[in-house]
């Protein structure tokens, strides 16, 4: 077909904008001046000044512990839940269950944080439990809508499941549950492990909801870095921004070509 | 089952080309992607109210040369009239042709009777006058009362009425047909071929099909264009297309036959005689062949040209003889198919006519037989 | 190549530990459905609905000193449970301005970056989905790379992008053209929710472009149809799906928006994500922070629905 030259022009003016702010983001990191927008040379020292301040360091460390821990939660749940959902037709409250699945990913992170953190001052009033906030509760708050991310991430993968793999296994003389072991987890491990990635980095980058639900001592990386943006420019975010969005692009990129190395080749015909 | 040609012999105007001018006309077209050469220098005359079958496997150019007909692909070089107009520039939505697709390509969103009218709506006919013809090709292809349904309510063979429908919905000049009756299972397949030889007939449009299937494009056909890799293997009526095939490509791919190397012994102008140690004889071909002594050439013949027989018959040239022992018979029905390996080695299949009820005296396994052939059953191939 | 085995040793007895325990639990007439449901069905009960009650129960209080800084719902008189019920927090968001005002200004601004992102994302949408195949996957991975960097790293990515002295009027300068005030405007809000939304818009669209048959397209050229006309006829209503989908993407976390309105938006900037947020941190009254967050919950429960609805259509076909 004859192509016109409307849409090259505005998909690069779309990439522009989604990438501009980020390249001068990464550009001025490494700028002299602690103006973050005027150049006035080159140089590393926001870099160095982000490894000495303990503060930040601290609240890295703290929101990696978190995301690793939630993640992992929500990859169990929202597998769990994914398996429902693909699998059993018909149950009793399916579509309350499917709704409180998937409503995580839609809800105001303001609601979402408020809800349980009101969950949790009611929870220790009555139950003595969990006492007082901190990382066990943003783990929770975490785990619950990372399981909604993960399960339609495992879910979307359960589905183009060819069934006839477990039949035959089941046929061998495989039980259900080893048939899931053996059989259906090798083949949804893909998507089991960029569901993890997928939680794992929500969470990392969650600041309204931990900012509901931590306590005093608890803070996790982004409620750091808001309350420095909120004061106004800091050249070491940017240095901070830089490396985070360095990772992440490498990330990306590597679950992207591993994803195209193990797709066959589709034959179009 | 050939059509019946609907034109006396000195009309079918692919025979006067002197006196009569081509509808489309395809020049020294081909098409590249990328490396892959699609099609490669194909010219092609077709005439008005032809129904022209398009035939090859896939991969052999075909649909891209119909799809450059349709204006979709853009010929690497060449040039494509249509009515004496060049096409080859002109987007596809400014040809006075119209396209039936394999895939139907129905719009999901309307319903039967907005994808029919779809067409005339986009060249803003007045509204009476669309209504007036949606009627009129509903009842062409027998759907009145489906108009207000959706494709997806449609059974197969439906949906395919609809896309003839849609495509005709334009008067177009020349109608291009992709696999129409592909999506269609054997017996619909068989019932509609004949309903789209009428259409074509009543409205006198030209029709390209492009085909994979021989048994169609010979039901359908006025003339066939048989591609292979890109190219045109050969061009000629389906009765020319199976017995007078121009090269063992086209000799195997349309129907079935046994093919032999031979070497020209004698090369008389009213005759031949090839010899061939495959075959174990030597074959007399009541025809001149453009050949040289001793030239290496190949010989083709269809299984029901041959005769088998207990006695060896005798031939005045000694030739056209040859036996072997019987290997394999597959019972159809109305034929049965023998294999027969003959001494060299060679497998030589023969069909023969089961006449007579439950024979019990019908050749049979392990039977050495011998096999004989006309002097003009077989057709001698140089390429 | 044969394993010879010797007939006098009988073969090993297969254990099967798991065929035991699931017979055992069917005795009791535990299913595997009921394991495999058990987890996450307690979890979402747990953390997700009951909380959502919770601060139903909450928003019927009223703010007091004391932990928790309101008033009980049940209380117990002389034996008798008592359950008080307070709608003043409700009263007080239809008849205090600033909440009318905060709730039609977040719609209004939701609607609003939702249009623009559509109208940017669209075309993006349909660019990749139309690009060769190779090309197609890079595409897409550069539109998911931005959000999987940090949300609030973007924001504030755009505040050195808009600021008095940033990177545009910087380049603006260069030709003479005296700053333009972005920041802490809601030019700036639509920005930024564009800006961070696209990804969630371009995806949907891209699903259903590209599972669109491009023979319906030449379909309609064949019948005579323009590329306009195509596109307006074929093309937009085969993806309304996706456009609805995308569009409730963005337009609800947007109404519930905090971190762009108080990054990029300037203090007449009223949106209701920000109001529950001073409501709870700073005025510190629970209560009605609950109640602010029950009425966003409705003005989003018709947009969840319709993107329910799409979601499957997108799925489907």
């Amino acid at each position: 077909m004859r192509r016109g030259w409307f849409l090259p022009i505005a998909a690069s003016l779309g990439f522009a904008f989604l990438y501009a702010p980020i390249v001068s983001l990464v550009i001025f990191s490494f700028n002299e001046s602690s103006l973050v927008t005027v150049w006035s040379g080159f140089s590393t020292k926001w870099y160095g000044a982000l490894f000495s301040d303990p503060q930040l360091l601290g609240a890295a460390w703290l929101s990696l512990q978190i995301a690793a821990l939630a993640a992992s939660i929500a990859l169990v749940l929202g597998t769990l839940a994914a398996v429902a959902l693909v699998r059993f037709r018909r149950f009793r409250g399916r579509t309350l269950f499917s709704g409180m699945v998937s409503a995580p990913l839609v809800m105001p992170d303001v609601i979402t944080g408020l809800s349980l953190l009101l969950l949790f001052v009611a929870m220790e009033g009555l139950l003595g439990w969990p006492q007082g906030r901190g990382m066990v509760t943003i783990v929770i708050a975490h785990a619950t809508f990372c399981t909604a991310y993960v399960c339609v991430v495992v879910q979307s993968r359960l589905s183009d499941f060819d069934r006839s793999l477990e039949e035959a296994a089941m046929d061998l003389g495989a039980s259900p549950v080893r048939t899931f072991f053996d059989i259906t987890l090798p083949i949804i491990a893909p998507a089991l492990v960029s569901g993890w990635l997928l939680g794992f980095t929500l969470s990392l980058d969650d600041l309204v909801i931990a900012s509901f639900v931590s306590g005093p001592g608890s803070s996790t990386l982004p409620m750091v870095i808001f309350s420095k943006v909120r004061l106004g420019v800091s050249p070491d975010v940017n240095a901070l921004a830089t490396i985070i969005i360095g990772i992440v692009a490498l990330g990306v990129l590597g679950a992207t070509i591993l994803q195209l190395r193990s797709k066959p080749k589709s034959s179009g015909a | 089952m050939a059509k019946k040609p609907q034109l006396a012999i000195d009309t079918r105007p692919w025979r006067d080309t002197a006196n009569n001018k081509p509808f489309v006309r395809i020049r020294n077209v081909s098409k590249k992607f990328g490396d892959v050469l699609a099609v490669h220098d194909v010219s092609l005359d077709i005439y008005k109210s032809e129904l022209f079958c398009l035939l090859g496997g896939s991969g052999s150019g075909k649909s891209t040369l119909l799809r450059m007909l349709a204006g979709f692909e853009t010929p690497t070089s060449g040039t494509i009239e249509i009515d004496g107009q060049d096409m080859t520039e002109v987007p596809p939505y400014a040809r006075p042709v119209n396209m039936m697709f394999q895939s139907y390509a129905l719009f999901p969103h309307m319903s039967v009777e907005q994808n029919i009218a779809y067409g005339l709506k986009r060249d803003g006919l007045p509204k009476a006058e669309i209504a007036a013809r949606v009627a009129e090709l509903l009842a062409l292809v027998k759907l009145q009362d489906y108009g207000k349904r959706k494709p997806h309510q449609l059974s197969g063979g439906q949906r395919q009425r609809v896309a003839l429908a849609r495509a005709l919905a334009k008067r177009p000049k020349l109608l291009l047909l992709d696999e129409p009756l592909g999506a269609l299972d054997k017996k619909l397949r068989e019932e509609t071929q004949f309903e789209l030889v009428k259409i074509q007939e009543s409205l006198g449009v030209t029709f390209i099909v492009v085909t994979h299937d021989q048994e169609e494009a010979m039901t359908l056909a006025t003339r066939i264009g048989v591609m292979n890799q890109g190219e045109i293997a050969m061009v000629g009526e389906p009765t020319d297309i199976y017995e007078f095939p121009n090269s063992r490509f086209v000799a195997s791919f349309i129907g079935s036959a046994n093919m032999v190397e031979g070497i020209v012994t004698e090369d008389e102008p009213g005759h031949v005689r090839i010899r061939s140690a495959e075959l174990g004889c030597d074959i007399y071909v009541a025809h001149g062949v453009d050949c040289a002594p001793d030239q290496l050439l190949w010989w083709a013949i269809r299984p029901e040209k041959m005769v088998l027989s207990r006695e060896k018959p005798t031939h005045p040239h000694g030739a056209n003889v040859t036996s072997g022992i019987v290997e394999e018979i597959a019972y159809l029905g109305d034929i049965s198919l023998y294999q027969v390996a003959l001494d060299s080695g060679k497998r030589i299949r023969v069909s023969q006519t089961n006449s007579v009820r439950g024979n019990p005296d019908a050749i049979t396994w392990e039977e050495r037989v011998y096999i004989s052939w006309g002097d003009s059953s077989g057709s001698v191939l140089t390429v | 190549m044969t394993i010879a085995r010797d007939p006098t040793i009988p073969p090993p007895r297969r254990l099967k530990p798991w065929n035991a325990v699931e017979r055992g639990l069917a005795k009791v007439g535990i299913t595997g459905r009921m394991l495999v449901l058990a987890a996450p069905v307690l979890w979402l009960l747990v953390f997700f609905l009951i909380p959502l009650a919770v601060v139903f129960g909450i928003s019927l209080t009223t703010k007091q000193f004391g932990r928790p800084p309101y008033s009980p719902l049940l209380t117990t008189e002389e034996g008798t449970v008592q359950l008080t019920l307070q709608f003043n927090n409700y009263i007080r968001l239809f008849t205090d301005n600033l909440y009318v005002a905060a709730y039609l200004s977040s719609i209004r601004i939701a609607a609003i970056s939702t249009v623009i992102t559509l109208l940017v994302g669209y075309p993006m949408a349909y660019a990749i989905a139309r690009a060769p195949d190779r090309w197609r996957n890079i595409f897409l991975m550069l539109v998911v790379l931005p959000f999987f960097t940090s949300f609030l790293l973007r924001v504030y990515a755009l505040t050195g992008f808009m600021r008095g002295n940033g990177v545009i009027n910087q380049f603006l300068g260069l030709f003479g053209i005296p700053p333009l005030v972005m920041m802490q405007t809601d030019f700036a809000v639509y920005v930024g929710i564009v800006y961070t939304y696209l990804p969630f818009m371009i995806l949907p669209l891209y699903t259903t472009l590209v599972k669109l048959d491009t023979s319906l397209f030449e379909a309609s050229a064949d019948l005579g149809a323009r590329p306009i006309h195509t596109f307006l006829f074929v093309t937009l209503p085969l993806s309304l799906p996706g456009i609805v989908a995308g569009s409730m993407l963005v337009f609800i976390p947007a109404i519930g928006e905090f971190v762009i309105p108080s990054l990029l938006g300037g203090p007449e900037t009223l949106m209701i994500g920000r109001v529950l947020w001073d409501e709870f941190f700073a005025a510190t009254n629970w209560p009605r922070a609950a109640a602010v967050a029950v009425a966003m919950l409705v003005v989003v429960v018709v947009p969840i629905m319709l993107l329910q609805r799409a979601q499957g259509a997108v799925v489907e076909k």
